[in-house]
């Protein structure tokens, strides 16, 4: 064995598509229609993403609009019938290393194994943003998704009392599913209020099914009597022993300043959705070694289902185009957005204006033990220390001496509240971008040492036994 | 200068007011607080931000374990010293000098470094290295089985010689800088790369740096600047980058307590300081990069993480770690230490060390140029060296003997900068 | 008919088919999964393998309980040992 030989295959292919949501389901049949072929991977064991995660062992499903089913109907029928796809489920994507291969981590095999696509496709959604309040990092505080990842897959709502927080449409949605199950939340604290927002609420009069769809939460919501308080902002949170156990206690105020408190079981939190693009790699066509580089779906631009399926399917017809063509991989056509996709833009433009807080929290207004980074247990007094003693620190800098970002989590949870409590604080005239403390790496998530590393070298190889 | 009476004490040569510092990595940055605790009026300046570069991505070994008798292990055993007496380890023996006494306390830990062999051939060069340690006066001691799974439980049973090289430490490079920078209370300009000279021929001295910032006048100028050296002073055939590339850990404690120190592999001591003496004969494998060198260091990190490195490779072109130096460097971890087989690598990184034509740094006047200063080439080895470099720059600077014996790093060596200045 | 358990520590935790160690978790009432190093509670968080807040150890292999299914007869407990001593996220490494 050649000792710089990784154990790897080295496998080829034509499109290397990550995520199997809608945007990367999409892509992959387009692709595979095109003549392509395609290896789709999904880190977890069932197809469907976000919006249309599969129950397990025989659970009820969640309910859904008959929209939604059909949907997912369609992009498994076009999939399953898509000549020659490779899926791997329970596959992470793990990032492009220097030679321009593609790692993916089989986790069955508990193998890393190199792929050599000529595209590769990133479609790996959306993550929740969640502003840091004091108590976010309590165990049983989760995020509104995560709960609703637990509905999902399992078809029981979550047990005990509920309290929603935060701000967005996703708020009402996982609210609704679990009134759907038989067990509504104690409340939904907003900080916006659409209801109030005028202009914006009038501008989706052009978009009917997202307002039907909002209209059927609300419906149900009302009918199980949810509160739901908007101009509501959570302030923190709170462990508190009671009886035999712990109880969390949230904190809130409402949109005269008054302040309340809600015990609970579980808190929800959810402050909109970002681009789950941490880490990933760009476009880089100038290397020959470097497949082209795609985003479609959420993981471009958080437009919702629709959208991503309008997405994924274009991008197969442009992957195509652009394998075929001599200069295709130069890149020239910068990644444009495809026209379909306006509208889709345009609808979450005023949703996003219909939900904005009413008086947002600076973070600079945070308490200093307020933690910022979680999994280096980095808090707001520490940035504001590191701060003070050199305004101009580089990001770098600040990530090194204040270790922010350089946890687990590689900057997915602390990355942009960090830079907005640093522009806020130095009061940079070009705000810090959260890439900018997350960069392009390998591996985009920990990945066990065993499964990169190959079998252990026999112990003296022949290069050193001359010396 | 000052004596310890804060009385002013007459030197050879008047001592310059003003001192201009390229290259805030750690020799920049050392040179500066030295400077500046002389009272000098010190600019840094860089072309990226402190510790951009081989500083800011190096691991931190302050060791001599891997240095073979000469003047490196005689610097790294002054620099070692120097970290001690720095970070309030040790009394500083009255250096005559005011200002602040324990500018890296905290930051320079004490341990030792173990190195490892696991083969007849590794056992033989070894024990070789381990007595002329021992002959050069640094305390080593030899550990054989079975007292190996008592002093270090997380080895693997495959070793068969560990030397235990006793007054080593680690300090991390970035950390050491923002403290270094900290104590000099100098301004440092980041985003300022001296793009040329201004020399005043016939007085045989610079006038000034220029920069896209402007011009900078001083009376003295340190040039410290790592990789950007080769390009401002035409030393492309003396100096070279190489490459290393670093791996990173999640925390293990448990693991972590079963590592009372770093281990080297005893194949470290063969690529080392050279790197075509443990040329890969994987080099015409995937990675279009020339042959390379691997050395084994797992270095158990205060935070309960692991540093493990690295790679030798003389390009910097690229900053990126590749799978095939990255699986090999996580096999060769694991052979040696099989519990981190269960530890998840979290990140990796690399960095290009300066290397030198004939494997010494250069240290020292720019010949022809009364008021320059040349302090670059520190391979692997410049945390180690950096405090005692800075030190004996600010001699050099003042007109005072240095402590350090820089005759063997002379830049004047090279014919090179004889022709440049 | 008695459904499949999984070990947390030493307690057995029922499961159905297909469920992950965090969904299982949660139902048997468990929401801490043990200390970090920094001094946190381990938890679920987000559901989709992104913060690493519920990263628990699986046959000796630290896995995200969110994305690993439950299978009968493993042994899944805290990332880290009970803490003897904790330390402080302090700085340690490069880059
Ligand atoms: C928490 C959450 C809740 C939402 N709820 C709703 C809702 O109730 N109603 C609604 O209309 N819309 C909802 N959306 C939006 C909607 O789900 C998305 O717009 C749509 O699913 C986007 O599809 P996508 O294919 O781009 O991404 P996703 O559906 O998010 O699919 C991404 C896929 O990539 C996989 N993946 C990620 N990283 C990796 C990796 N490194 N390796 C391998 N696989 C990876 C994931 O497992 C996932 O299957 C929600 C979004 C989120 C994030
Ligand atoms: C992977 C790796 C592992 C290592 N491990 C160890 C170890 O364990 N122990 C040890 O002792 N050493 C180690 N080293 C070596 C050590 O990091 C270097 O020797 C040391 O950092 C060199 O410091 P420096 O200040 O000379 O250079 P650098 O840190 O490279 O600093 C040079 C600075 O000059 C700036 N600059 C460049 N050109 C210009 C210009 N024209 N104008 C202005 N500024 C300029 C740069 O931006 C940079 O900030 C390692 C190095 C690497 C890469
Ligand atoms: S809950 Fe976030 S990674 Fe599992």
């Amino acid at each position: 064995m050649r000792p710089d030989a990784p154990r790897k295959i080295e496998r080829a292919m034509d499109v290397l598509v990550v995520g199997g949501g809608p945007a990367g389901m999409a892509c992959a049949s387009a692709c595979a229609r095109q003549g392509l072929s395609v290896t789709l991977v999904d880190q977890r064991a069932s197809l469907g993403g976000a919006i249309f995660r599969q129950p397990v062992g025989g659970a009820a499903p969640v309910p859904q609009p008959a929209s939604s089913r059909q949907r997912w109907r369609r992009l498994l029928a076009d999939l399953t019938s898509a000549p020659g796809l490779d899926l791997r489920l329970e596959t992470l994507f793990l990032g492009l290393e220097a030679d321009g291969l593609a790692l993916i981590e089989d986790r069955n095999a508990g193998r890393v194994l190199s792929l050599r696509p000529r595209a590769l496709v990133l479609a790996t959604g959306a993550v929740e943003r969640i502003l840091p309040r004091p108590g976010w990092t309590l165990p049983g505080v989760v995020t509104a998704g995560g709960l609703q990842v637990l509905m999902k897959e399992t078809g029981r709502p979550p047990a005990g009392r509920v309290v929603l927080a935060g701000s967005g449409p996703l708020l009402l949605a996982v609210a609704a599913q679990m009134t759907g199950l038989g067990h509504p939340p104690l409340a939904i604290l907003e900080a916006g209020d659409p209801l109030r927002r005028w202009s914006a609420g009038l501008a989706l009069i052009a978009h009917p099914a997202l307002l039907r769809e909002a209209a059927g939460y609300l419906a149900t919501l009302a009918r199980a009597r949810v509160p739901w308080h908007r101009g509501a902002v959570l302030r923190r949170i709170a462990a508190e022993s009671e009886g035999e156990g712990e109880t969390l206690v949230a904190t809130w105020t409402d949109r005269r300043g008054a302040s309340h408190s809600l015990a609970a079981d579980r808190i929800a939190l959810h402050d909109g959705l970002a681009e789950n693009a941490f880490g990933l790699p760009e476009d880089a066509a100038a290397s020959p070694r470097r497949p082209l580089v795609l985003r479609i779906g959420d993981c471009r631009a958080a437009l919702g289902a629709p959208a991503a399926i309008a997405d994924g399917t274009a991008a197969g017809e442009r992957i195509a185009a652009r394998l075929a063509s001599p200069t295709g991989r130069q890149a020239t056509d910068a990644e444009t957005e495809p026209a379909a996709l306006a509208r889709h833009r345009a609808a979450q433009g005023h949703i996003a204006r219909a939900f904005a807080p009413l008086a947002p929290v600076s973070p600079a207004d945070l308490a200093d033990d307020t933690v910022l980074c979680r999994c280096e247990g980095r808090t707001v007094g520490d940035l504001k220390r590191l701060l003070a003693e050199d305004e101009g620190l580089s990001p770098r800098e600040l990530k090194l001496s204040g270790r922010f970002a350089m946890g687990a989590c590689q900057g997915r949870f602390c990355a942009a509240n960090t830079a907005a409590l640093t522009s806020s604080l130095t009061g940079a005239t070009t705000p810090f971008a959260p890439g900018a403390f997350t960069g392009q790496r390998w591996p985009i998530r920990p990945v066990p040492i065993a499964a990169l590393a190959a079998p252990a070298p026999a112990p003296s190889l022949p290069d050193e036994s001359q010396t | 200068m000052f004596n310890p009476w804060g009385q002013p004490v007459a030197t050879a040569h008047p001592q310059p007011a003003s001192v201009v510092v390229a290259g805030a990595g750690i020799i920049g940055s050392a040179a500066a607080y030295f400077l500046a605790r002389r009272g000098l009026n010190v600019t840094v300046l860089d072309a990226l931000a402190p510790a951009a570069e081989a500083s800011g991505a190096a691991d931190g070994a302050v060791s001599v374990a891997s240095k073979r008798p000469g003047p490196l292990m005689q610097a790294a055993l002054q620099g070692i010293a120097l970290y001690r007496r720095l970070a309030g380890l040790d009394p500083d023996p009255g250096t005559g000098l005011q200002g602040d006494d324990a500018p890296l306390a905290g930051l320079f830990h004490p341990r030792s470094t173990f190195i490892v062999a696991a083969s007849p051939t590794e056992r033989a060069v070894l024990e070789a290295h381990a007595a002329a340690l021992a002959q050069a006066g640094v305390a080593v001691a030899a550990i054989e089985p079975p007292a190996i799974q008592a002093r270090f439980p997380a080895l693997s049973a495959a070793a068969c010689l560990v030397i235990e090289v006793r007054g080593d430490g680690h300090a991390i490079g970035y950390q050491v800088v923002r403290q270094l920078l900290a104590a000099a209370r100098v301004p440092v300009l980041r985003g300022c790369p001296v793009t040329r000279l201004d020399i005043d021929a016939a007085g045989g001295r610079i006038r000034a740096v220029e920069t896209p910032r402007g011009r900078i006048a001083a009376d003295a100028f340190v040039f410290a600047t790592g990789n950007g050296t080769a390009p401002l002073f035409g030393l492309q055939a003396v100096l070279t980058p190489r490459k290393g590339q670093l791996l990173i850990t999640e925390r293990d404690l448990a693991l972590s307590r079963a590592m009372p120190g770093s281990i080297m592999s005893g194949r470290y001591l063969l690529s080392k300081g050279s790197q075509t003496r443990a040329l890969d004969a994987g080099g015409e494998q995937a990675s279009a990069s020339a042959a390379r060198g691997f050395g084994l260091v797992v270095d158990p990190l205060r935070t309960g993480q692991f540093l493990i490195g690295g790679t030798r490779e003389d390009h910097g072109d690229k900053r990126e770690t590749d799978l095939a130096a990255v699986s090999r460097i996580l096999s060769d971890a694991v052979a040696l230490v099989p519990g981190l087989a269960g530890v998840r690598l979290l990140r990796g990184f690399a960095g290009a060390r300066t290397a030198v034509r004939d494997g010494l740094p250069l240290v020292g006047p720019l010949p022809g140029l009364a008021n320059g200063f040349l302090a670059t080439g520190f391979e692997g080895d410049g945390i180690c060296l950096g405090p005692v470099t800075g030190a004996a720059l600010a001699d050099l600077v003042c007109g005072t003997a240095p402590a350090l014996d820089l005759a063997p790093f002379a830049p004047s060596r090279f014919a090179e900068l004889q022709a440049a200045a | 008919m008695t459904r499949p358990t999984f070990f947390w520590m030493s307690r057995p935790i029922p499961f159905s088919d297909g469920e992950s160690i965090a969904a299982a978790l949660t139902a048997a009432g468990i929401v801490s999964l043990g200390r970090d190093p920094v001094g946190q509670s381990a938890r679920y968080f987000c559901g989709i393998g992104a913060c690493q807040a519920c990263t628990v150890r699986v046959a000796g292999v630290p896995r995200e309980a969110c994305l690993t299914r439950a299978e009968a007869g493993a042994r899944v407990e805290p990332l880290h040992p009970a803490p003897l001593h904790l330390v402080q996220g302090e700085p340690g490494d490069a880059a």
